[in-house]
């Protein structure tokens, strides 16, 4: 099947949706937001470095009737999803998001409910639109890259006035082997200095629930669950953390889930690996306190 | 100036996963129902923006008779009317047909709120398609909103910051939260107000199906059996916690 990749040049979330299209093809296309060479092989390659997605609508829908596409990738993301519907109405086509298993003959597995239910959904038209749920596909190794035509005739229904990209030191969250998470448990804003210096001490990342967010005890960019980042450690310590569904969604690829809350009825619990029930500020410090003895 | 805010109920999402039960392919009836977890930001939002902009605020919704009682709330939040567009269908094509009905039955619409992501089917994806029925522009994501000399100022939450976008006109954005944007709890007297503010219904339209069958939809199976480790002597349990995981080869 014809498959068209849209995507900024990020070669993590490329080589995902890399992985994706091999489901529906050899060697797919790609339409690359950005600046920079497009990493991979692909059959056709457009580029451009707008990447306000109301501003790609038109000209995206023009490539995707051109070349008669099947199937269009994107990640989940504010250009995915800024995409995703538009394109659904322009091309007159099914969209299914959040995609997190692709079956043969067209079936789509994607998470409802905050994730506890699944469901699955058949294709019954082409072309097909589907954001991809980061960390759910492996991500392909590119090699080389591809020389890219300059996709134009783009609108301006929007003007970027400002892009700020939040300085953050060390490991990505979603490249953190290991996480230390905090939610409304953790009670002020000042005892996350407490598990950054424990994610320190494993060389990890700080992430935070939803209500910790909503409190502004963290920035949104650290926020972890359905409508944040997607992660998948080999441990996730969720310290001070409920344990909402859309939280659970978030981190359902982590390897191991070590909840700390002196709520023992905490929904976390169910989810995790191992628990212990306590205040926090008991266990922390000790924790990374032992790590730091231990390297 | 006239915002309306797109809501919808949907069934308790604090359910917890292990309590989750499924009833014809849906989240059991037995749940209550309630304001969707992003469509009450942004409520907040848009009563925010009706405050700066002197305008009035319209919730609209698609859903059943029986979700009036739980849209009051939103419109016991600040809003000043609302209009519910009769049907049942889960459909993303369905629903925004019947969304785009009520807003030109409005006529005069200049900024449309949803929130980021319904509650229930978890998609994101309608604000985008009614968007595109109606000719306007949609930015998702969107946390702060201004308004200056004809021009709406947004900011966008990325992965990695935010982005300041500009545009003019009508447009739909999908809200998601901030610290900014947390649902006001409505007073009683607002509670009783609002049920004297009116409620226009509309009847549903079945147009705009989109080619997709569902197959099936389950309960995923959760397999993890928490191991509960000691807490009474912190240096034990932090002991006990490192060897279990480093022998689990965890760390």
């Amino acid at each position: 099947m014809k498959t068209l990749i849209i995507e900024n040049i990020d070669p993590k979330k490329i080589g995902e949706l890399m992985t994706v299209s091999r489901l529906f093809c050899d060697i797919p296309d790609i339409i690359a937001l950005g600046e920079g060479q497009i990493p991979g092989l692909f059959g056709k390659a457009w580029q451009t470095d707008k990447t306000v997605a109301a501003n790609l609508v038109s000209s995206v829908t023009a490539i995707i009737k051109q070349e008669n596409y099947d199937v269009i990738l994107m990640s989940v993301s504010t250009l995915g999803t800024g995409l995703a519907g538009p394109l659904s109405v322009a091309l007159s086509a099914p969209v299914v998001t959040e995609v997190t298993f692709v079956h043969p003959d067209m079936v789509i597995e994607r998470p409802v409910y905050g994730g506890k239910a699944i469901i699955k959904q058949k294709l019954e038209s082409t072309p097909a639109i589907l954001t991809i749920r980061r960390k759910y596909f492996e991500t392909a190794k590119l090699e080389g890259t591809t020389q890219s035509v300059l996709l134009d005739s783009i609108d301006e229904k929007v003007k970027l006035i400002a892009e700020k990209h939040e300085q953050t030191e060390g490991i990505p969250l979603e490249d953190a082997d290991v996480i230390v998470s905090g939610g409304r448990g953790i009670g002020v804003s000042d005892n996350f200095t407490m598990l950054q210096h424990m994610a320190d001490q494993f060389n990890g990342a700080v992430g935070a629930s939803r209500g910790a967010v909503d409190e502004g005890w963290a920035s949104p960019t650290k926020q972890i669950g359905q409508t944040g980042k997607i992660v998948a450690p080999s441990v996730y310590f969720a310290v001070g953390i409920s344990g909402a569904s859309q939280h659970l969604a978030g981190i359902a690829n982590s390897k191991c889930v070590v909840a700390i809350n002196k709520d023992e009825d905490a929904n976390i619990f169910n989810r995790a690996r191992f628990g212990i029930v306590c205040d926090y500020k008991k266990i922390v410090p000790v924790l990374t306190q032992a790590i730091m003895e231990d390297r | 100036m006239h915002i309306a805010v797109l809501a919808k109920v949907v069934p308790d999402y604090e359910v917890p996963s292990m309590d989750f039960e499924l009833s014809n392919n849906r989240a059991h009836e037995r749940f209550s129902r309630m304001l969707g977890l992003y469509d009450e930001n942004a409520i907040e939002t848009g009563i925010q923006l009706k405050g700066k902009t002197s305008s009035s605020l319209t919730i609209i919704s698609y859903g059943l008779e029986s979700d009036i009682q739980f849209l009051r709330k939103g419109v016991a939040m600040g809003a000043d009317k609302l209009v519910l567009v009769k049907g049942t269908s889960d459909d993303a094509g369905i629903i925004a047909q019947n969304l785009k009905q009520a807003i030109d039955n409005l006529e005069d619409v200049d900024l449309i709120l949803a929130g980021q992501q319904s509650a229930d089917m978890d998609r994101g994806v309608v604000p985008g398609i009614l968007a595109q029925m109606l000719g306007t522009a949609f930015i998702p994501q969107v946390g702060y909103i201004d308004y200056k000399n004809g021009d709406w100022t947004v900011s966008q939450m990325t992965a990695t910051g935010q982005r300041e976008l500009e545009f003019q006109g009508p447009g739909v954005l999908s809200i998601t939260s901030i610290p900014e944007n947390v649902p006001r709890i409505p007073a009683v007297r607002a509670i009783f107000a609002a049920k004297k503010k009116p409620v226009i219904k509309l009847n549903g339209i079945e147009q705009g199906k989109m080619p997709l069958q569902e197959i099936s939809v389950e309960i995923p199976k959760i397999e993890s059996v928490c191991e509960f480790i000691d807490a009474q002597d912190p240096n034990e349990a932090v002991k006990s916690l490192l060897t279990r995981l480093s022998e689990e080869r965890y760390i």
